[in-house]
């Protein structure tokens, strides 16, 4: 079965097929063009041969001297395989020429010419014809033997035959040569695929000299090449942020306490170093846990029960619990948000919670936050406005990229380190869904969550 | 009370057990699957904690021979919080279970809950110092003076009064008074902490709620 997987033998193996097909049904055609014409040109002769005795007898020649003379007539037509019978009104032979023994054929009385093949052991073609001669009417048979005639066609058959499987030979071989030669681009491209590894991800399939049909296939693959590449280095640059961002707690842990050590203290010294240790054990641990949740959202094909989620009463919830920490800073949380979606219960608050505290954090004081939804076609909208830090056109994009941050020297603001936004980014794809952020002096900040609403 | 600790990695099994002995209990240490069984067969225990990732035998066997002779409360510890995971260690009948990293405070509450063998009984009325909470009234005095609460405030009080000298952490307290069960990155909790000390603290100079640095909050009269 392995080698029926090649390309190049199936190709040739397809040749070999389409030429038996093709060679069969020329031959097929040419042997039965062949066999008409044969036919009918010994029709014809049968035929002129009758025409030819009956003139004869016109001419006076009578019956009886034909049959004086029928040797002579033996002799005139030539050959072992011709017949010949004159019959008279009551079916006796008058004449006969009969090297094969035939029984006299019994065959109605006819004005025209007709043919007829016998059947038996012996096979041949009869033309014969009823005419009448000084009142006396005479049956004319002309025949002849159609054993040389199968002999031949039987011969040109088992040439067709030879002739064909000479094709269908030949065409596999020259299919496998052709698509051994037509495959080599292939070859070259698995030599080229071969040679990009991790570390040489930027190198790409070349395009311009192959053929239509496999610059296409590169094309498809150097595109793949790209999203892996960016999808890549997208995760080492993760993996890079990652570590930065464990370094400042733990350099801050490592400090403190050497510098602790290096002499005696108060007991309530030791209790402030423990505790702000504390303090930096949380970030990290917190940092682990949007990292981890990060990776199982994203993880592909992680099926999560959905049910059907009332918005207006999980917002109601999410705003319950931040009205205090909004009151404090003379805000509040107007919810206008309304409709079922069938989501993850957890996922989509830990998103909204999300987007609330990212509004509460960058709102401006005594300015209302608004949660409201809509809906446009298939998509459910969640709307999250506040009023306050403008975010520049060239962060907008970028806000939901792990640990970025759109003011460098602002560090460790919110305890997730940065993640808050980017795990609502995969909670919104998790779902099938998408989110994005507007912002103007104008119309103040929007984040909106788009869910499929089905 | 008696609990058994079973963790191979000796640092997390020396604070348990010095932490739940300091906290009152009588500990005893088993570093693998193996002994632990033989511990349970020789012995017996009120709590069990678990660590599932176990040379020998591992957590979820051991669980299931607990299982078969005995109701003794597992809480079990696990650094993969996937929720398979958490899912099949309840199903094998744990009672409560904690990803690893959790915070010692939690943990104790956690140990706390399981002890306490019947259900709690709804308190009607608390006193502390000079404060007064009458539940079903929903009047909270201090020396003698009302002081008005609002919904939250009066839970979140009611919750440090039920749980009088334990220390609360930030997480127990969001998953009691909102039912939030999860970690936000907001200082919701100290901001309400604030507001209900503003109004049943502030005011006197006798302060019952006291903030655990790098722990959470405790209610106690500490004259």
């Amino acid at each position: 079965m392995r080698i029926i997987n090649s390309l190049a033998v199936r190709l040739s193996l397809l040749f070999a097929l389409v030429s038996v097909l093709l060679l069969g049904c020329i031959g097929t055609y040419l042997y039965h063009s062949l066999t008409r014409e044969i036919a009918w040109r010994d029709d014809q002769m049968l035929q002129g041969r009758l025409e030819r005795l009956e003139s004869l007898i016109d001419n006076g020649e009578s019956v009886d001297m034909l049959h004086r003379r029928s040797h002579l007539y033996a002799n005139m037509l030539g050959n072992r395989d011709s017949l010949l019978w004159i019959l008279d009104a009551s079916s006796r032979v008058l004449i006969e020429i009969n090297p094969s023994d035939l029984s006299v054929p019994n065959l109605p009385m006819t004005d025209t010419v007709r043919m007829l093949d016998t059947t038996g052991p012996v096979q041949a073609r009869l033309a014969w014809h009823t005419f009448i001669h000084d009142g006396r009417s005479f049956t004319l048979i002309a025949g002849k033997l159609l054993d040389e005639r199968n002999q031949m066609l039987r011969a040109y058959q088992l040439t067709l035959w030879f002739a064909m499987a000479m094709g269908a030979l030949l065409a596999l071989l020259l299919g496998w040569g052709v698509s051994r030669h037509g495959l080599k681009p292939l070859q070259r491209l698995v030599e080229q695929a071969n040679r990009i590894n991790i570390r040489q991800l930027d190198r790409r399939l070349e395009v311009a000299s192959e053929a239509q049909e496999i610059s296409h296939l590169s094309h498809g693959l150097n595109r793949m090449l790209d999203r892996l590449e960016a999808g890549f280095s997208k995760l080492s640059r993760y993996s890079a942020d990652m570590a930065h961002e464990l370094r400042t707690p733990l350099t801050n842990l490592l400090g403190q306490t050497q510098h602790t050590l290096r002499r005696e203290r108060s007991a309530s010294e030791y209790q402030q170093v423990l505790a702000s240790n504390i303090e930096e054990y949380e970030r990290l641990s917190k940092m682990i846990d949007s990292i981890l949740f990060l990776a199982r959202t994203e993880a592909p094909s992680k099926e999560s029960a959905t049910e059907e989620v009332d918005i207006g009463l999980l917002v109601m919830q999410l705003c319950d619990y931040f009205e205090g920490m909004a009151e404090d800073d003379g805000r509040m949380l107007i919810n206008n948000a309304s409709g079922l979606i069938v989501a993850n219960r957890d996922l989509l608050r830990t998103a909204l919670a999300n987007l609330i505290a990212n509004a509460l954090q960058h709102g401006r004081s005594n300015t209302p936050i608004h949660i409201s939804t809509h809906i446009t076609g298939e998509k459910l909208h969640l709307d999250v406005h506040n009023r306050g830090d403008i975010i520049s056109q060239d962060d907008l994009p970028r806000v939901f990229e792990r640990f970025y941050r759109c003011d460098p020297s602002r560090t460790g603001v919110a305890a997730s380190g940065g993640l808050g936004l980017a795990i609502v980014q995969s909670i919104a794809h998790w779902h099938g869904g998408e989110v994005y952020a507007e912002s103007s002096d104008k119309n103040g900040t929007t984040f909106t969550l788009i869910l499929p609403n089905s | 009370m008696r609990i058994l600790v079973v963790e191979d990695e000796q640092k997390t099994a020396n604070y348990l057990s010095k932490g739940l002995g300091e906290s009152g209990y009588s500990v005893e240490v088993a570093r693998d699957g193996l002994d632990a069984q033989h511990l349970i067969n020789e012995d017996e225990f009120d709590l069990v904690v678990l660590d599932v990732m176990l040379p020998g035998l591992d957590g979820w066997q051991l669980l299931q021979l607990i299982r078969r002779r005995s109701q003794v409360p597992v809480l079990f510890l696990t650094a993969r919080d996937a929720v398979e995971d958490r899912v099949k260690g309840l199903e094998l009948g744990a009672d409560d279970y904690l990803v690893k990293p959790f915070s010692f405070i939690e943990f104790l509450a956690r140990v706390r809950t399981l002890l306490r063998r019947s259900p709690p009984r709804e308190r009607e009325h608390f006193r502390v110092a000079d404060m007064e909470m009458d539940v079903l009234r929903r009047r909270v005095t201090r020396q003698g003076e009302r002081i008005a609460l609002t919904n939250k405030e009066f839970a979140l009080l009611e919750l440090f009064l039920d749980r009088e000298g334990e220390v609360l952490s930030r997480t127990y307290i969001a998953s009691r008074i909102w039912k939030m069960n999860f970690d936000s990155d907001t200082n919701v909790v100290e901001v309400a902490v604030r507001r209900l000390r503003a109004k049943v603290d502030d005011p006197f100079t006798h302060k019952l709620i006291h903030t655990e640095r790098g722990m959470g909050y405790v209610l106690e009269d500490r004259t």
